[in-house]
């Protein structure tokens, strides 16, 4: 179910060049409000590229990014992230040596700003960093130090922090990197069980997670866009499966 | 400024240059294999000039000081990685933060053991008269000393990218974890590196003490320049070193003739320009992660 | 409950030492020692801002402590004026608009880089300070500092001095450790910590990191101007490179990142090199064996170490 007619995230010819090298090649990509896509491509098709590029981090060479109906181009990181896009990193970027509930608290207090010498750390906030931990499974773990945690929990801390900030446009790269099969079932559930208000863009190489959560599927292959739809078009796309799947998967 | 005086100047500037080679050279080396800058630099520069010193006053041998005092130098250089530097292995910065705690040590020690007084070190026999150029008369020193520093930097270059050694060491400044799961023993690699390094800082001492003189605060002056050439030149590389040298001689040498109150302030200028414009010097290599 | 009482007490204490040491032997001696001591502690919870909280290993914070104290020496000097708001101000002002410069050129770095970028610059206002003689007298340095007065009040006598800098002092670590507990202070720590992930917060780093290096100077520049008053004499040493590396040593063997670990390294930097110096002559390198061991051993400093040890012992 999507918001018909918002658009919450989209990229017009996006090029961006290494050298010699094309990473990509000219994208377009068009995700709606409340959508839930996935981008998938085998390596170095140029997903970790693109999606440095949505948030951020590394500018275009050519072509465009809009954040809802903001031309966001060349944007800063922090910039987007006050324009209500969150990330999920593919390698965990927390905060090691701080507690779980610090590690949030920072989230939460990024909106109201730094520059405030009130006190740090009040009942409220507490109990609002608290909520989010719940919410992504991690109660009773509130005190445990970021890098105390299994790595099953430190990414659904990693998630806990994106969510925090209360985004319009949550990015998750590969967020099932590295995890047993019961822990990617957990956080495969907390991605599916999230509001859908929340617009998601994911990179995933598990097949099974993203068949799960999608509501439609983008595959880039040598920086291009080979297919673009719904999981059931994609999965039996020819140049697909045999680009990226070296097989016909079965309907 | 007439002709003869920019001849002097130059050669100034250039045997300056050279020996800010020799001095920045074991810098370069160690920052590039092993990512730590050595503060300590100065301090074995100094304490080169130092033990040279007691050296002539014992053997009455310019030569055999020349000789030995890079060598003790070195050997302790080879002591101070294992037992100090090497229980940081990969805390970069707190590397570097050990360096300033040995260098507080050797720079007292020093004041102690041989005082605080302005010492001189007599030119080696035979090159301490001066040659005619142009019209005037130059000291041979300087010019044994531009000499010396082109030996020294052809047979460096020789040994960096003709011998085994040179490519292991090629090797590591590129990438040690990577060497290290080859099999090469980086503990042992280091440890030479940085008594090389340290080697080499002795011996700019010796060579730049006849001309410069022994006096407390050489170690910081000697450490300062060497800094700044390696990041003007390029960090972690030979020709960085050479370059950096080369550029920063010359131009200290004229700055300080030509403007004097500003000649110090600029040449910092310079470094700081070059390390907010291109952090990794002319010929650096920068590398993701530091 | 009990850390601020504890503080208040400690507080009082020192504000009285005058009265209740003064039949001690070396009263006047250790009064001196003790100012000395705390002007420092002043510039190592300065420094302690940009390499404890923020964690930005600044190499030439010297620069903010040598400019400030020029700065109010000269102020008295060429405004003709005692007045501590005009030359306290002036050394304060100066300090930051010179790390405002310094800092926007350094916070674009960070780690070993941005330390040699904070120790060229810190090493050009050397130079400036040695040889623009002129105004800061070059390397014979700038004599004849007057001590402040404050609405009137002169404090030429060394326990008015004294009780300046405990004032001063006083006023600095309450500043310190209300940021330690603020959102200010915790998003430095974030900094520190992982500031990649507090730009994708939305954090802007580099204003954050901006705003504590001038703060960290400007604080920095206090404690120059304490010193130019208690000595009387400001020298281009005090812009030098031994006074960052002292300051830096004094964070480190204190404790980093804590309230109370600049204020303990000042103390051990002080001690050895005021008292330790006259019973050996190489009291210089006790220090650097000193801190080569903390490195080694105590990374944390001797108030971590304790607060680790206490953990330790509960747990």
């Amino acid at each position: 179910m999507t918001i018909a007619g918002a658009v919450a995230l989209a990229a017009m010819g996006l090029r961006r060049d290494f050298g010699g090298i094309h990473a990509l090649d000219g994208v377009d990509l068009s995700v709606q409000a409340g959508e839930r896509r996935a981008v998938i491509g085998p390596n170095g098709a140029g997903k970790t590229t693109l999606f440095n590029i949505l948030t951020g981090e590394l500018a275009p060479t050519a072509g465009t990014v809009r954040l809802g109906d903001r031309d966001v181009t060349g944007v800063g990181t922090s910039d987007l992230a006050r324009l209500g896009l969150a990330r999920m990193y593919q390698r965990n970027e927390l905060f090691d040596r701080l507690p779980a509930r610090e590690n949030v608290a920072l989230a939460l207090a990024a909106r109201p700003g730094p520059y405030r010498l009130t006190r740090a750390g009040g009942a409220s906030e507490r109990a609002q960093a608290d909520a989010v931990l719940a919410r992504v499974g991690l109660e009773g773990r509130e005190a445990a130090a970021a890098n105390a945690l299994s790595h099953g929990e430190r990414r659904q801390l990693e998630l806990a922090l994106a969510l925090a900030q209360r985004p319009k446009v949550l990015l998750l790269d590969e967020p099932t990197a590295g995890m047993s099969p019961a822990e990617t079932a957990a956080i495969t559930k907390l991605i599916a069980d999230l509001d859908r208000s929340l617009t998601l863009l994911i990179v995933e190489h598990d097949m099974d997670v993203v068949f799960r959560i999608a509501d439609r599927i983008t595959v880039l292959h040598e920086g291009k866009v080979i297919a673009d739809g719904r999981p059931d078009e994609v999965r039996g796309d020819r140049l697909v499966n045999e680009v990226y799947l070296g097989r016909v998967l079965e309907a | 400024m007439s002709f003869d005086l920019v001849v002097q100047q130059a050669l100034n500037g250039i045997s300056f240059g050279a020996l800010l080679f020799i001095l920045a050279a074991g810098l370069s080396l160690i920052f590039g294999m092993m990512d730590v800058v050595n503060l300590a630099h100065g301090a074995f520069y100094m304490l080169g000039a130092y033990v040279a010193l007691q050296l002539v006053q014992l053997t009455g041998q310019f030569w055999v000081a020349a000789l030995v005092a890079p060598l003790v130098l070195a050997a302790l250089g080879l002591v101070i990685e294992p037992l100090l530097l090497r229980r940081l292995r990969g805390r970069h910065l707190d590397q570097v933060l050990l360096t300033i705690g040995v260098s507080l040590v050797i720079v007292d020690l020093i004041g102690l053991v041989w005082g605080r007084e302005v010492r001189t070190l007599p030119y080696p026999p035979g090159f301490d008269g001066s040659i005619a150029i142009g019209g005037s008369a130059y000291p041979v020193y300087r010019l044994f000393v531009i000499g010396f520093a082109i030996l020294l930097a052809a047979v460096l270059y020789y040994v960096h990218r003709r011998t085994a050694i040179g490519a292991v060491i090629r090797a590591g400044v590129d990438d040690a974890p990577m060497l290290s799961a080859l099999g090469v023993d980086t503990d042992r690699l280091f440890a030479i590196t940085f008594a090389v390094g340290a080697g080499l800082a002795g011996l700019a001492g010796v060579m730049a003490a006849p001309a410069f003189g022994l006096q407390p605060g050489m170690d910081v002056d000697a450490l300062i320049y060497s800094l700044i050439v390696i990041v003007v030149g390029g960090l972690g590389t030979l020709n960085g070193a050479g370059a950096g040298a080369l550029l920063v001689g010359p131009a200290d040498t004229f700055g300080k003739v030509l403007f004097p109150e500003f000649a110090l302030a600029l040449i910092f200028a310079i470094m700081a320009l070059v390390l907010l414009g291109r952090p990794s010097g002319l010929f650096g290599r920068i590398r993701i992660g530091r | 409950m009990i850390a601020p009482l504890l503080a208040a007490a400690a507080f009082a204490a020192l504000f009285t030492f005058p009265e209740w040491s003064g039949g001690l032997e070396s009263a006047r001696y250790m009064t001196t020692i003790l100012r000395d001591m705390l002007v420092f502690a002043v510039f190592a919870l300065s420094l302690d801002l940009l390499v404890g909280r923020a964690g930005l290993p600044s190499l030439g914070h010297a620069a903010f402590f040598g400019s400030g104290a020029y700065a109010a020496a000269i102020a008295a000097q060429s405004l003709r004026t005692d007045e501590i708001f005009v030359t306290l101000g002036a050394a304060m002002l100066t300090a930051a608009a010179l790390a405002l410069v310094i800092g926007l050129l350094s916070v674009r770095a960070s780690g070993i880089f941005f330390l040699m970028l904070t120790l060229a610059f810190a090493q050009m206002v050397f130079a400036v300070a040695f040889q623009w003689t002129d105004v800061t007298g070059g390397s014979n340095g700038f004599a004849g500092v007057p001590r402040p007065t404050i609405f009137g009040l002169d404090t030429s006598a060394p326990e008015a001095m004294y009780r300046l800098v405990v004032v001063v002092f006083g006023l600095v670590a309450l500043l310190v450790w209300w940021i330690s507990r603020s959102h200010y202070g915790r998003a430095l720590v974030g900094i520190r910590e992982n500031e990649r992930r507090m730009r994708a917060l939305g954090y802007h780093a580099r204003s954050l990191k901006l705003s504590v290096f001038v703060l960290a100077g400007a604080l920095a520049g206090v404690a120059g101007a304490l010193s130019a008053w208690s000595f009387g004499f400001v020298a281009p040493n005090d812009v030098g490179m031994g006074r960052s590396i002292e300051a830096f040593v004094m964070v480190l063997i204190g404790g980093a990142g804590t309230l109370l670990g600049p204020i303990v390294g000042a103390g051990a930097v002080l001690f050895i090199d005021r008292v330790l110096s006259s019973a050996i002559p190489f009291s210089q390198a006790v220090l650097g064996a000193v801190f080569v061991i903390f490195v080694l051993a105590a990374r944390q400093g001797i108030v971590g170490w304790v607060r680790d040890t206490a953990v330790r012992v509960r747990g």
